[in-house]
């Protein structure tokens, strides 16, 4: 009876401790894999779509991450360029400024014909940008807010055009999550148009971990994701959790947002959407506008609705900007 | 002293998930002036090293335990130690059952 005892104890013992080793060799390998993803590269620049630019460089806020970028300036009727307004610009998660799926080079291109200067940049460790963790947003927010101080302190190309008067942005997905986040706590960014973005990344993050294959293992059991998440915060400081707009979005108000999703997105359901709507608007102070675009798939709703993505959008920016001011500019 | 002895392996778990935790933020902080590329991989691989490594200290020490747990209340802690090792499994799976 004595060993039979001591031999349960032992096998308790053995089982409990190989499954728990692997339990978290799988997630520290799952979390890895989640912080990083090597950049794509920029195939085409405004150039192509005939427009004037720069290529600049500034440092995230906080950190000091030296991101890559294009300062374009808007092109006004009379084909003066400004600075006047000036857009900034954030890409998606695994992606960059260019981003063909979104067509984003298209629609920052749409917005500098339509007189506002746009600073599109790519966000820490995608496109040009140095290699950093990937955080969904929370570490990104910083990419957002150093393009702000380098607008209004930085050492701008095309010194002729001043530097700009009023600041907005405009986000898709990750990129929309990061903006929020980060005009949440500044007021420089005087509008926001987000375009799909999360509530929470997390829940997202959980669903997608759950349809990856690894190797040996085949399809990674849902259970992983969670301990995956906690290992990214140990193992890389990359807080999964904290990527949460839907936590800060009310802060934005009194300052107008415009917030667009796809009915038919499965990356990122409508009730983010909902959700974050139901948090800005949740103060008395609030300026919320929306746009639900019928059949629009993930980041798709320009690329589906082309013209009328560039009226709405435009529109909302000359409302809650004003018009160009600037007296002066070089001809285009 | 020796009343404290079937705690080994209870305390040994944690004093070696505490230092397997110190050593990663140590070598993260050492590898980050490389850059992430390097930071990363250094990070997993001193992970998973530590992790073998702690795994095999801790089943030199539950052995040691093992033959000197002469008692029921000394088995009981084993097992005690053996649920606190599976906890984090455990918790996940009640969380996340499967469909």
């Amino acid at each position: 009876m004595d060993m039979l005892l001591r031999r349960a104890v032992a096998a308790l013992l053995t089982l409990s401790g190989l499954l728990t080793l692997g339990y978290i060799g799988i997630s520290s390998y799952i979390a890895e894999e989640l912080v990083y993803e090597a950049p794509k590269a920029i195939v085409k620049a405004p150039a192509s779509l005939g427009l004037r630019f720069a290529n600049v460089s500034f440092p995230s806020r906080h950190d000091q991450i030296r991101l890559k970028g294009w300062l374009i300036p808007g092109v006004l009727s009379d084909g003066r360029l400004t600075v006047d307004r000036t857009i900034v610009v954030v890409h998606g998660t695994r992606t960059n400024r260019e981003d063909p799926a979104a067509h984003l080079l298209e629609l920052t291109a749409a917005l500098a014909r339509n007189g506002f200067g746009v600073l599109s940049f790519d966000m820490r460790g995608m496109g040009e940008s140095p290699a950093a963790p990937l955080s969904m947003g929370n570490l990104e927010q910083r990419d957002v807010l150093g393009a702000v101080d380098f607008l209004r302190s930085g050492r701008l190309p095309f010194p002729e055009l001043g530097r700009p008067r009023i600041i907005g942005g405009l986000g898709v997905s990750m990129g929309a999550a990061s903006l929020l986040m980060a005009a949440a706590g500044e007021p420089g960014i005087q509008a926001v148009v987000s375009d799909s973005a999360y509530a929470e990344i997390v829940p997202i993050l959980e669903r997608e971990i759950a349809k990856r294959r690894v190797a040996p293992i085949g399809r990674i059991p849902g259970v992983l994701a969670p301990s995956a998440l906690v290992m990214a915060q140990l193992l890389y400081g990359v807080d999964f959790f904290a990527a949460r707009p839907v936590a800060t979005v009310a802060n934005i108000a009194p300052r107008p947002l415009l917030l667009i999703h796809g009915t038919a997105d499965d990356y990122v359901p409508i009730n983010n959407f909902r959700a974050l709507n139901a948090a800005a608007t949740s103060v008395p102070s609030a300026h919320v506008t929306t746009w639900i675009v019928p059949n629009a798939r993930h980041a798709q709703a320009f690329k589906k609705t082309g013209a009328e993505y560039v009226t709405r959008v435009t529109a909302f920016f000359d409302a809650a900007l004003g018009g160009d001011r600037s007296a002066v500019g070089a001809a285009a | 002293m020796n009343a404290l002895r079937p705690l080994q392996p209870l305390v040994g778990l944690i004093a070696l998930a505490t230092l397997l935790i110190v050593l990663v933020i140590a070598v993260r902080a050492i590898s980050a002036n490389a850059g992430f590329l390097v930071e990363r991989q250094t990070v997993f691989l001193s992970f998973l090293g530590g992790l073998l490594v702690v795994s095999a200290v801790f089943a030199w020490i539950v052995r040691r335990s093992m033959r000197r747990a002469d008692s029921t209340s000394s088995r009981l802690l084993l097992v005690a130690t053996a649920l606190a090792l599976a906890s984090p499994l455990t918790l996940m799976l009640l969380q996340h059952p499967a469909p």
